[in-house]
């Protein structure tokens, strides 16, 4: 029975994982076929990427998400760790008030977020371009970062950095050669976290960019209004392909460093 | 004279309603040993944090060489602290964990490559300077602890519990380090331990503590020859404590009903006829013999127990009321004896204190 169970287990993950991957799988193969109807296999090609490297209107779309992202994850890695190192250290009336107002933006739906600036945007007579979007991305992107940081902030022993003052260490030195270095993984992981959500966000951007400046996510919408082309699959792919290489550094990066000190 | 090195006056601190500490007061002396010691719980880390710039206190006032200390950073106070949970920086090596205090005073480099080697090496851990501190176990991360505090060589250093987590023997040999060093260096120690032979064998000064408030002050010997209260006499080492009702009170002539029993006392002068008291007779100074011998103040028990415990055997008998009672003894006493047999014990007054009972009304 014991050895039934395990099999059941073993399967059920099995399945979880192909209905997880399978469809990321289809698209990254069929990113190859040479077949302008993405649904049956002719052959292999590369010309989708070719196509793809050559469409301005695409790699104009790439460079704007990344400007975005970029921007976003600076403002938002800087606001969210002096935020939760303002909410960790300090007591002061209301904090659990303040705490939770940095939650909301994780849980209040998108659209909610894009129509608020849109109006505040019409009512402040802002035009829209593609910096309207860098507000709305760093609320949210801001309080992932406060998320993640505080988890790793209460997992940071005090008496460190008691213990750095007591060596004679005033505050801006305790922070930097103590405090810093133990809570870094966690600002690494939070701008991680906020680049990613700014690059693939759609719904805030879709309503607050001006027209003619379009993000990658707002611009595969329309193009796949028009039909799947390959070409997207293409683009996907390499999304893909970079996201999890990037994740792929970081975490070594981080398994290394937790390594180094044996496990904070 | 040695001028006052630390000096608490009146100092009290509260955490929520209750006093960790409560009106203490106390003068250390530039170059003395001293030794906070009680139990678990009884404010002797929050004495140390309060001098050490971490705790405020709620009242009261503290000095650091002649300096009032209440608007003075801990980064500004001549103090280092061994921490009882080391503090140790995860993401720095044991050198340079070693090395961060004199870094942040802007020693040159070669000075503190010289001076974290031999603060290394007194603490017998040269070979381990390029570790990260969790890669150590328990006692090394301890000795890097003491390491790091004193190779800043700061007036005051302020210890608590540096050698809990060591072997006896490596613990016997940092005591002697530690202490010499001290003494070399002129250092002023405040220094919290559990381990009550440490305290007695290191200390210039033990002070004992009990729920925030000073039991009694003194010299080790006074601390266990003549303890103050009847806490003083249960905490430090192991003791008889008897209850009993004062008979005569005359100068020359003192005597405690006990169960039945007469006791002698030593007379201080102190207590009046039918007051209640405790009596508090250490087990080394318990003659036991298997014969009635001349002397006053013998009694005799039923022996029930004898445990070895090393150089002298641990005697336990039983007044015929149950009262048990401790006594040191050679084995060749107990040769003849089996359980159950008569006893005759037997000590000089003046080995005893007596205490009023003045907790038992406080409560
Ligand atoms: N930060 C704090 N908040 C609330 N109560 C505290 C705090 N620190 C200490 N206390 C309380 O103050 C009292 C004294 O604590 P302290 O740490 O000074 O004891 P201690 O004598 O060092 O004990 P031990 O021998 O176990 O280390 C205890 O009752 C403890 O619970
Ligand atoms: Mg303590």
């Amino acid at each position: 029975m014991r050895e039934g169970t395990r099999k059941t287990l073993f399967i059920f993950t099995l399945l979880v994982f192909a209905f997880f991957y399978i469809p990321i799988l289809v698209l990254m193969v069929f990113s190859f076929n040479d077949s302008k109807i993405g649904t049956v296999w002719t052959g292999f090609t590369f010309d989708w990427y070719i196509r793809l490297f050559s469409n301005s209107q695409i790699i104009d779309a790439a460079f704007n998400s990344l400007f975005i992202a970029v921007v976003t994850t600076i403002i938002s890695t800087v606001l969210g760790t002096l935020a939760a190192l303002t909410l960790h250290r300090y007591g002061f009336p209301g904090k659990r008030t303040v705490g939770f107002v940095f939650y909301i933006p994780v849980v209040i739906p998108d659209i909610v977020l894009a129509v608020a600036l849109l109006v505040l945007y019409s009512f402040l007579n802002v035009k829209l371009g593609l910096a309207t979007v860098i507000p709305g991305h760093v609320v949210f992107a801001t309080s992932f970062v406060i998320l993640v940081l505080l988890a790793r902030l209460a997992g940071l022993d005090r008496a460190l950095e008691e213990a750095a003052k007591d060596l004679g260490a005033n505050e801006w030195h305790t922070f930097w050669k103590v405090t810093l270095p133990l809570i870094y993984p966690g600002i690494l992981a939070g701008a991680l976290l906020a680049f990613t959500i700014s690059l693939d966000e759609f719904v805030v951007a879709f309503f607050t960019t001006g027209p003619g400046s379009n993000t990658l996510p707002v611009l595969v919408y329309s193009m796949v209004r028009r039909g799947v082309s390959p070409e997207i699959n293409a683009l996907s792919t390499i999304l893909i392909l970079a996201v999890v290489f990037v994740i792929a550094i970081v975490g070594w990066r981080m398994n290394k460093m937790n390594k180094q000190e044996g496990e904070v | 004279m040695a001028k006052d090195m630390v000096r608490l006056e009146n100092v009290s601190k509260k955490f929520g309603n209750t006093y960790a500490v409560e009106q203490l007061n106390l003068d250390i002396k530039t170059g003395e040993f001293l030794t906070l010691l009680g139990p678990s719980g009884c404010g002797k880390t929050t004495t140390l944090r309060m001098i050490a710039g971490f705790e405020k206190p709620n009242e009261g006032n503290i000095w650091i060489n002649g300096e009032k200390v209440d608007k003075v950073e801990p980064y500004n106070r001549e103090v280092n602290t061994v921490f009882q949970s080391y503090s140790l920086f995860p993401h720095m090596t044991v050198a340079e964990n070693v090395a961060f205090g004199l870094k942040m005073k802007k020693v040159s480099k070669q000075e503190i490559a010289k001076r974290v080697k031999e603060a290394l090496e007194l603490v017998q851990l040269a070979n381990f300077a390029d570790r990260k501190p969790k890669k150590l176990s328990g006692g090394q991360q301890q000795r890097i602890a003491i390491a790091r505090a004193i190779v800043n060589n700061p007036q005051v250093l302020l210890l608590d519990e540096p050698l809990g987590a060591l072997d006896l023997k490596l613990r016997k040999q940092m005591q002697l380090e530690l202490k010499q060093l001290q003494e070399e260096l002129g250092m002023t120690f405040i220094y919290v331990t559990h381990d009550q032979e440490e305290a007695l064998t290191m200390s210039d000064r033990i002070v004992i503590m009990n729920q925030g408030k000073i039991e009694q002050m003194g010299l080790p010997d006074e601390i266990y020859e003549k303890p103050a209260t009847k806490f003083v006499a249960d905490f430090i080492g192991e003791t008889n404590l008897f209850e009993g009702t004062v008979m005569d009170a005359n100068p020359s002539f003192a005597t405690m009903k006990c169960g039945g029993r007469h006791i002698s006392i030593p007379n201080t002068g102190n207590f009046s006829k039918n007051e209640r008291v405790y009596m508090s007779i250490r087990p080394e100074k318990i003659h036991v013999s298997a014969q009635a011998g001349e002397e006053d103040n013998l009694l005799s028990a039923t022996l029930k127990d004898e445990i070895y415990i090393g150089s002298v055997t641990k005697i336990i008998g039983e007044f015929p009321d149950g009262q048990k009672v401790i006594a040191h003894g050679s084995r060749d006493i107990l040769k003849s004896c089996t359980r159950g047999d008569q006893l005759y014990l037997h000590w000089e007054p003046a080995d005893s204190v007596v205490f009023e009972m003045k907790e038992k009304m406080e409560v």
